[in-house]
């Protein structure tokens, strides 16, 4: 009885260090300036609580968007900048829901239904490009992300919607900036099983729908196909020799970030209570990238843990350091300390030797 | 017989120049459409070729040592802009404020250059999507000397470039007492046209020697580099200094262009007159034909002629045809990202496809000489 | 080529550039002149304003003065050289005068009084640091801090 427990306990010292080494030096390092942030709060006057509701909040909206990285990561086509397209999926599948008349949470979930077909074939054909152009994925994958959201800039004024509440109320046409989602689905997921403790609320709704997603994403990495996209991930070469078709577990993977990523903005549309449009979808991704990179994960290995623990850590010093630092030292820095540690998270991971040999 | 080969090679010659042929159908549509009178059309397009050709010059060595597009030119754009933000403070004017502002930038722009260029070393083969995102850290890391370290640490005196909170710089910077002076030295008017005769004797400079370096030691490295880095390196090159000094070379020349660019805007917009400039002057150059791996003067010189005709009349051509401003608008972004788009990706087949052949002969070489030894 | 010899070269292209730059610092300096018509108290003594005095820099007439008026020019460098067309009395003679003085380098906006510069006396009877009366107004706007991972995309007639 003793002896296991030895051993356990070793087991347990073991994982602690690999966990250490595994974590990465520039993670713990974030990881410590959170925990800092969040031991000063209280000092500052902020509420404890009310900080950590609003990261966990933040959390939940942003969550799925991290998840959309994984599949892409697994069957190596690197960092998924491209997010935009899906993101232009979800918010195509959420004007139109607000379009045919759908109203309170059916118009939810009808937007995720009308946005899976256009995730489907947008994803479909940018994994059908990104298969043409093995090696240089990223850098495509940031203008992809682009000149579709410029183009959509386009058809936002141009498609026929004729929805009151969506269109300009002078000219009758073209679709606003910004669209209120009140009476439509607006927290529509935060507000089951909410729970609220004095300062404290966690929207448990969001969390759930992001723990079955994040679950079956789990459960489909570990299925027949899943094993084989990440044997496609790690080497091409040998899967080819396997029977494993790359290229469309390549596909495969696309598609399925597409997807994400069109319910990721759909989630977080339904906590922020607006659904954005034009240029909002435009820089999205590069949060998405360094959550997830922040997290643990590198350019080609990316697990679950690494997207919950990311986004927590990237939406915790997003909320934290502009209400820690104002008090602190009466200058708003957040914005600066965002974008370094955002950014220089994506170049560390780009820049790492190991990875960089493909 | 003969006549399909012509055929071929029209096919050919359309093929690799659609993206200019394009932008001339674009163009050749939208002017008429437009409205606008020739001269005033001229007379913008000179203009902007003064404004814009320096700028887009610099990216072409960094092409020659095979690092692709600089999406790190932002760099250099942010060196020239603390330049000018020091000099408009120390209040000097005119065309020594210019120069005094170029000299300035050499400084800054040779550090990030090089950061940059050890970073991008780190990171062969991803070169562009690093040299990308190095801009947004940057980006960053002048925000923070900017908005925090310009007033405390960096003493700036006058109320007219600080904030009125007592540090930071204001969103936009006056730039009147060197605005366009140096187009307007020697400037001289053909039929209504204003030619800002320096700024191109500048450019021809600039065009000189980018033309002679190709033919020094050092670009003969960097085209060595460029082809093939093992190769070059079996020869005795470094190939990393190599590269380094590209990038900083590239970074010194954006600075320069970049001071260029906002006296004749005559004013700095602080924290946003860099952040758009890489993209749009990369789309400028591919406009002209060129592609990641290779690019000319010629490409620039069309390039910056066809893109910014179609960025002055396609928003008047858009409200014309759909009856909204804002079509031509989002017209125009939306090509210069598509351009820049399909330039990366027909580069990227290329390279996969003379992978492939590459492949191939290896092969087939190997093939015959185990025949050969078989015999 | 050796490498002590690409050191030396590379030294003298920085000190020729600082050299450059520091050309620049002292030729490059902008100044505001202002020009008062004013009677000037100095010494004991008062220096009459004239009736009129036409300020010309640079061949260039830049302001009428009359009593207790101010005109203003700008300048690059030190050297500053003023014709002044006096008129002592309403529709009298005349009489045009050139001075040259040199501007203090510290100082952006220079204050000169006509009849003291006239009268030649010493510098800091008629030279003086312009103050703006009017205090820099904090609008809201200017306040307005950009934000930096949501670039604005104002990429109309900018470029």
């Amino acid at each position: 009885m003793n002896e296991t427990l030895d051993k356990s306990n070793l087991n347990f010292r073991e994982r602690v260090s690999e966990f250490v080494a595994g974590f990465g030096l520039p993670r713990l390092i974030i990881a410590a300036f959170l925990l800092l942030l969040f031991i000063a709060a209280p000092f500052v006057g902020a509420d404890f609580w009310t900080q950590i509701s609003n990261t966990i909040n933040r959390f939940s909206w942003n969550a799925v968007m991290v998840l959309a990285m994984v599949p892409m990561i697994h069957s190596g086509c690197g960092l998924n900048f491209g997010l935009p397209l899906g993101i232009i999926s979800g918010l195509l599948g959420a004007t139109l829901s607000i379009e045919l008349g759908f109203t309170g949470p059916m118009s939810f979930v009808m937007a995720i239904v009308i946005a899976t077909p256009f995730a489907v074939i947008l994803g479909a054909g940018y994994g059908w490009l990104l298969n043409k152009i093995k090696g240089g994925e990223m850098m495509i994958a940031t203008y992809v992300g682009f000149s579709s959201v410029s183009f959509m800039c386009m058809m936002w004024l141009l498609l026929p919607y004729k929805s009151p509440t969506m269109v300009w109320g002078l000219a009758g046409k073209g679709l606003r900036t910004t669209i209120s989602l009140e009476g439509f689905y607006d927290k529509v997921l935060a507000k089951i099983l909410q729970i609220h403790i004095g300062n404290l609320s966690i929207p448990t709704g969001t969390l759930l729908f992001f723990a079955l997603l994040a679950f079956g994403m789990w459960a489909f990495l570990h299925s027949k196909t899943g094993t084989a996209m990440t044997a496609v991930g790690s080497n091409p070469t040998f899967a080819r020799a396997a029977g494993v078709n790359v290229d469309k577990m390549r596909l495969l993977s696309v598609i399925l970030s597409t997807w994400l990523a069109a319910i990721g903005i759909l989630v977080y549309e339904q906590g922020f209570g607006f659904v954005q449009l034009y240029m909002a979808p435009f820089y999205m991704a590069l949060p998405a990238v360094s959550a997830i990179l922040i997290g643990g994960a590198t350019v080609n290995k990316a697990t679950i843990p690494n997207v919950i623990i990311g986004t927590f850590l990237f939406q915790g010093i997003v909320t934290m350091t502009p209400t820690v630092m104002n008090s602190m030292i009466h200058m708003d820095m957040s914005e600066v300390i965002r974008v370094v540690v955002s950014q220089g998270m994506i170049l560390y991971a780009l820049t790492r030797k190991t990875e960089a040999t493909k | 017989m003969k006549n399909n080969g012509n055929g071929k090679k029209v096919l050919n010659f359309l093929g690799n120049n659609s993206v200019p042929i394009l932008f001339i159908l674009i163009c050749i549509v939208c002017i008429p459409v437009s409205g606008f009178s020739p001269s005033y059309l001229i007379n913008e397009i000179v203009t902007r070729m003064g404004r814009n050709i320096f700028l887009i010059l610099c990216l072409l060595i960094p092409i020659m040592a095979g690092m692709g597009l600089n999406f790190g030119m932002t760099l250099g754009a942010m060196a020239a802009e603390l330049a000018l933000i020091l000099v408009s403070d120390w209040q000097i004017w005119g065309i020594p404020g210019v120069v005094l502002a170029m000299i300035l930038s050499i400084p800054f722009s040779i550090l990030l250059g090089a950061l940059c260029g050890k970073i991008l070393n780190m990171a062969k083969g991803r070169e562009m999507i690093t040299s990308y995102i190095i801009s947004f850290f940057m980006n960053g890391v002048y925000q923070l000397i900017v908005l925090y370290m310009m007033g405390p640490i960096i003493p700036i005196k006058h109320t007219t470039v600080k904030l009125p909170r007592g540090y930071g710089i204001r969103n936009s910077v006056d730039l009147f007492h060197m605005r366009q002076c140096l187009d307007n030295l020697m400037a001289v008017r053909i039929g209504g046209v204003k030619v800002p005769v320096l700024t191109f004797l500048l450019i021809g400079l600039l065009c000189l020697f980018i033309i002679w370096f190709r033919k020094t030691k050092l670009g003969q490295d960097m085209r060595a580099v460029g082809q093939d880095m093992d190769v070059a390196r079996d020869a005795g090159i470094n190939v990393e200094r190599t590269r380094i000094i590209s990038i900083v070379m590239s970074t010194v020349l954006a600075g320069f262009g970049m001071v260029i660019y906002l006296q004749n805007m005559g004013n700095i917009a602080t924290y946003s007159s860099h952040s758009q400039i890489g993209m749009f002057c990369i789309a400028a150059l591919l406009v002209g034909g060129a592609s990641v791996d290779k690019a000319s003067i010629g490409n620039v010189f069309l390039g910056v002629i066809l893109f910014h005709t179609m960025f002055i009349v396609a928003p008047k051509a858009g409200a014309i045809i759909t009856g909204d401003s804002m079509i031509g608008e989002y017209f125009r972004v939306f090509v210069s990202y598509a351009v820049i788009t399909i330039a990366l990706i027909m580069y990227e087949t290329k390279k996969r496809k003379a992978r492939s052949r590459a492949g191939q002969q290896l092969q087939l070489a190997q093939q015959e000489e185990e025949a050969a030894a078989n015999e | 080529m050796s490498k002590s010899r690409r050191l030396v070269i590379r030294i003298c292209a920085v000190l020729v550039l600082v050299l450059i730059a520091a050309c620049m610092m002292v030729i490059g300096r902008g100044h505001t002149v202002y020009f008062d018509n004013k009677t000037l108290e100095y010494d004991g003594n008062t220096y009459e304003a004239p009736y009129k005095i036409t300020v010309i820099v640079k061949d260039e007439n830049v302001a009428k003065l009359y009593v207790k008026e101010r005109g203003q020019a700008t300048n690059i460098g030190q050297n500053f050289t003023v014709s002044l067309r006096v008129m002592e009395e309403k529709n009298g003679d005349e009489t045009t005068e050139t001075y040259s003085f040199k501007l203090p380098y510290s100082m952006d906006g220079v204050v000169v009084n006509l009849p003291g510069l006239m009268a030649g006396l010493p510098e800091e009877a008629w030279i003086s640091e312009f103050v703006s009366m009017i205090p820099e107004p904090a609008t809201a706007e200017d306040e307005e801090v950009p934000s930096a991972d949501e670039f604005e995309m104002d990429m109309g007639d900018e470029f």
